[in-house]
């Protein structure tokens, strides 16, 4: 091809470019203005971002999941241990799944709390903050609902308490069970199924649109990252397939990890309607008031002690009571008493935790005096020649990790495969960084001359 | 607002009421009312039974097996050695799964955690059933009829399947009619 030839050709892309930019401008998509940022800035920032990057990941995977997933009693388990076992890319296509959702949960929950220390929820977001909770409780129903499509001993135990607490709601709660559990679990299944793949994605998606800030970072470097986390997660955890779900078999279950909080409550004998709605409840409604309550000017989580002292708190209920949640003592003998946990000391020892661990962030902040910002460090430059040196390392790199990955998956071993695609996307991610810092310095560089 | 303003108002309200009013019954869509126990099915004949003997059997039954072999359609028709009738939803008030009937002990007992349930009334005495609250430590009951020629009907069920009974209020033999 002669250069006027690709000179024709730049510029027909060009036109056509151009043209589509500006039909563009009758779309809504216009209001949205997409930062692509020329150099690293805090992904706190931004987790919502990357929160909605990966909810498009589960999108796409959980729709091609639905070609072989069947909504049925007792076809649902055999269609996922199919996919898993005998579906080529199956394997692979569950687990980006399976830790995508992990993922979304962590990142909404880490948006959550980075927003409410620096006190985002103020200066006229209150309705991006109120939406964000919702979105964050739909998120944690749409991972419920989506594990338990398994059919698996797991997926019974999360039924069975949902329904359970269900059931127990004060006033309509015998009303609104049988919505979900229809004639049995012949039809709880396909309405979990529709309420999974449709309708909480459906509200999720509308409710993003009025989440969505107008200025939305997209930032590749970490998005690379992020998709790396997903697959390095997998190759180390790979997702299991469970027990298939026996009613004559009594299996010591423990559920998803953003549940193990509710069901340390259920152990400890609390009554079910209050351990899975009314806490948790009490917990969104916190949030949910939060902006309307904190009405001083100060941003800084330094600044509002109290306010600080209340998401500490928080935190570290969540915490202990996640982990107490998963814990079994397997020297017991029955199933039971494996599970069971002694109500006085849980109680004891999460209201200690969580009191304590207010009045220690309360009184440290309030105590203390503003000292001073520490200096902005200095940015590391690279030069030009070092930063093609470690690109080109950096390729190498991630060339021998996709080797890996092409390697260990001919040879059938779909998790270390995943592992090695999860390096070779944070290496892209960096090498990505590098390119970008270059491209950026060498600009600066010649606006300098 | 003007009186003329306020009735055509008034009018449009009104029929906007009057044309939605029928999707009052969009509700009906999301329930399967024949699940609920409606249904008056014949399970077994008195003859069937001996004191001590049972019968499982689905309710309500519809002919396909996927339904019919759903665990919220499971019930146990018991003769408790004095000749009472009895029918128990077979779903576990502990974790769902499915109780069976030891004719030698007189219980039920479920298979996974060991929930032990008393043959008159279905409360649970031992297992992790026993101590869950009232009224989530009992099992649901079928409501049956005999007739004069000794067929066993069932024509409902009492309680919540995979839930409970509120079985403080309505005694076990209250459920059995004959007719
Ligand atoms: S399910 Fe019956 S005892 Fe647990």
């Amino acid at each position: 091809m002669s250069s006027n030839n690709i000179k024709n050709v730049k510029e027909l892309v060009n036109s056509l470019w151009k043209w589509t930019v500006d039909r563009l401008e009758r779309t809504t998509i216009v209001v949205f203005k997409f930062t692509v940022p020329k150099q690293y800035v805090s992904p706190f920032g931004y987790l919502g971002t990357l929160t909605a990057i990966v909810f498009a990941i589960l999108g796409v995977s959980g729709a091609f999941l639905m070609f072989y997933y069947r909504p049925d009693v007792e076809l649902a388990f055999l269609s996922v241990q199919e996919i898993q076992e005998k579906v080529p890319f199956g394997y692979i296509m569950r687990n980006i799944h399976y830790h995508a959702s992990n993922l979304m949960v962590l990142l909404a929950v880490l948006h959550l709390y980075y927003q409410y220390f620096s006190g985002r929820y103020k200066i006229k977001n209150e309705v991006l903050w109120v939406t964000g909770v919702i979105l964050g409780v739909l998120t944690v129903l749409e991972a419920y609902t989506g594990y338990n499509l398994i059919m698996n001993q797991r997926a019974l135990l999360a039924v069975n308490i949902g329904m359970g607490l269900t059931y127990s709601a004060p006033l309509l709660g015998p009303t609104i069970a049988p919505i979900f559990l229809g004639g049995g679990l012949f039809d709880l299944i396909i309405r979990f199924y529709a309420l999974h793949v449709f309708i909480l994605p459906l509200i999720m998606l509308l409710l993003a649109v009025v989440h969505f800030p107008r200025a939305l970072v997209i930032d590749f470097p970490i998005i690379s990252a992020v998709v790396g986390v997903i697959f390095i997660s997998a190759g180390l955890f790979p997702a299991e397939l469970g027990i298939r779900f026996d009613l004559t078999r009594g299996v010591v279950e423990v559920p998803e990890w953003y549940l193990t909080a509710i069901y340390a409550f259920l152990r400890a004998g609390t009554e079910r309607f209050t351990a899975g709605a009314l806490l948790p409840l009490l917990f969104v409604i916190l949030f949910l008031i939060v902006p309307f309550v904190d009405r001083s000017k100060k941003l800084s989580w330094r600044d509002r002690p109290f306010f600080t002292a209340l998401g500490v708190a928080s935190i570290a209920l969540v915490a202990i009571t996640t982990v107490w949640g998963f814990y079994v003592d397997f020297s017991k003998e029955t199933a039971f008493d494996q599970l069971y946990i002694e109500p006085t000391l849980f109680y004891g020892l999460i209201g200690g935790v969580t009191l304590s661990s207010f009045y220690v962030t309360y009184f440290y902040l309030s105590r203390q005096k503003r000292g001073q910002r520490p200096p902005p460090t200095r940015p590391i430059v690279l030069s030009s020649r070092a930063s093609a040196v470690l690109m080109t390392t950096l390729l190498i790199l991630v060339a021998g990790a996709v080797a890996g990955t092409f390697y260990t998956y001919s040879i059938n071993l779909p998790n270390h495969s995943m592992f090695y695609l999860g390096v070779a996307f944070i290496l892209f991610g960096l090498l990505l960084h590098i390119y970008r810092h270059t491209i950026s310095v060498e600009e600066r560089q010649k606006g300098a001359k | 607002m003007p009186p003329r303003r306020l009735l055509l108002r008034g009018v449009l309200t009104a029929a906007l009421v009057a044309v939605v009013s029928p999707f009052v019954h969009v509700i009906d869509f999301f329930y399967r009312r024949e699940a609920e126990g409606v249904k008056r099915q014949k399970i077994a004949n008195m003859r069937d039974l001996t004191p001590g003997g049972f019968i499982y059997f689905s309710y309500p039954q519809t002919g396909d097996p996927k339904i019919d072999n759903d665990p919220f359609r499971q019930f146990v028709l018991i003769m408790t050695e004095d000749g009472q009738l009895r029918v128990y939803s077979r779903v576990c008030v502990h974790l769902w799964c499915l109780p069976s009937y030891i004719q030698t002990r007189r219980q039920l007992i479920c298979p996974c955690h060991g929930s032990i349930y008393r043959e008159e009334d279905g409360v649970a005495i031992e297992g992790p059933a026993a101590y869950q609250s009232y009224p989530t430590n009992a099992l649901p009951m079928g409501k049956i009829e005999v007739d004069g020629n000794g067929d066993i009907w069932m024509v409902g069920v009492d309680g919540r399947i995979g839930y409970g009974r509120e079985w403080h209020n309505i005694k076990p033999d209250e459920l059995v009619r004959r007719v």
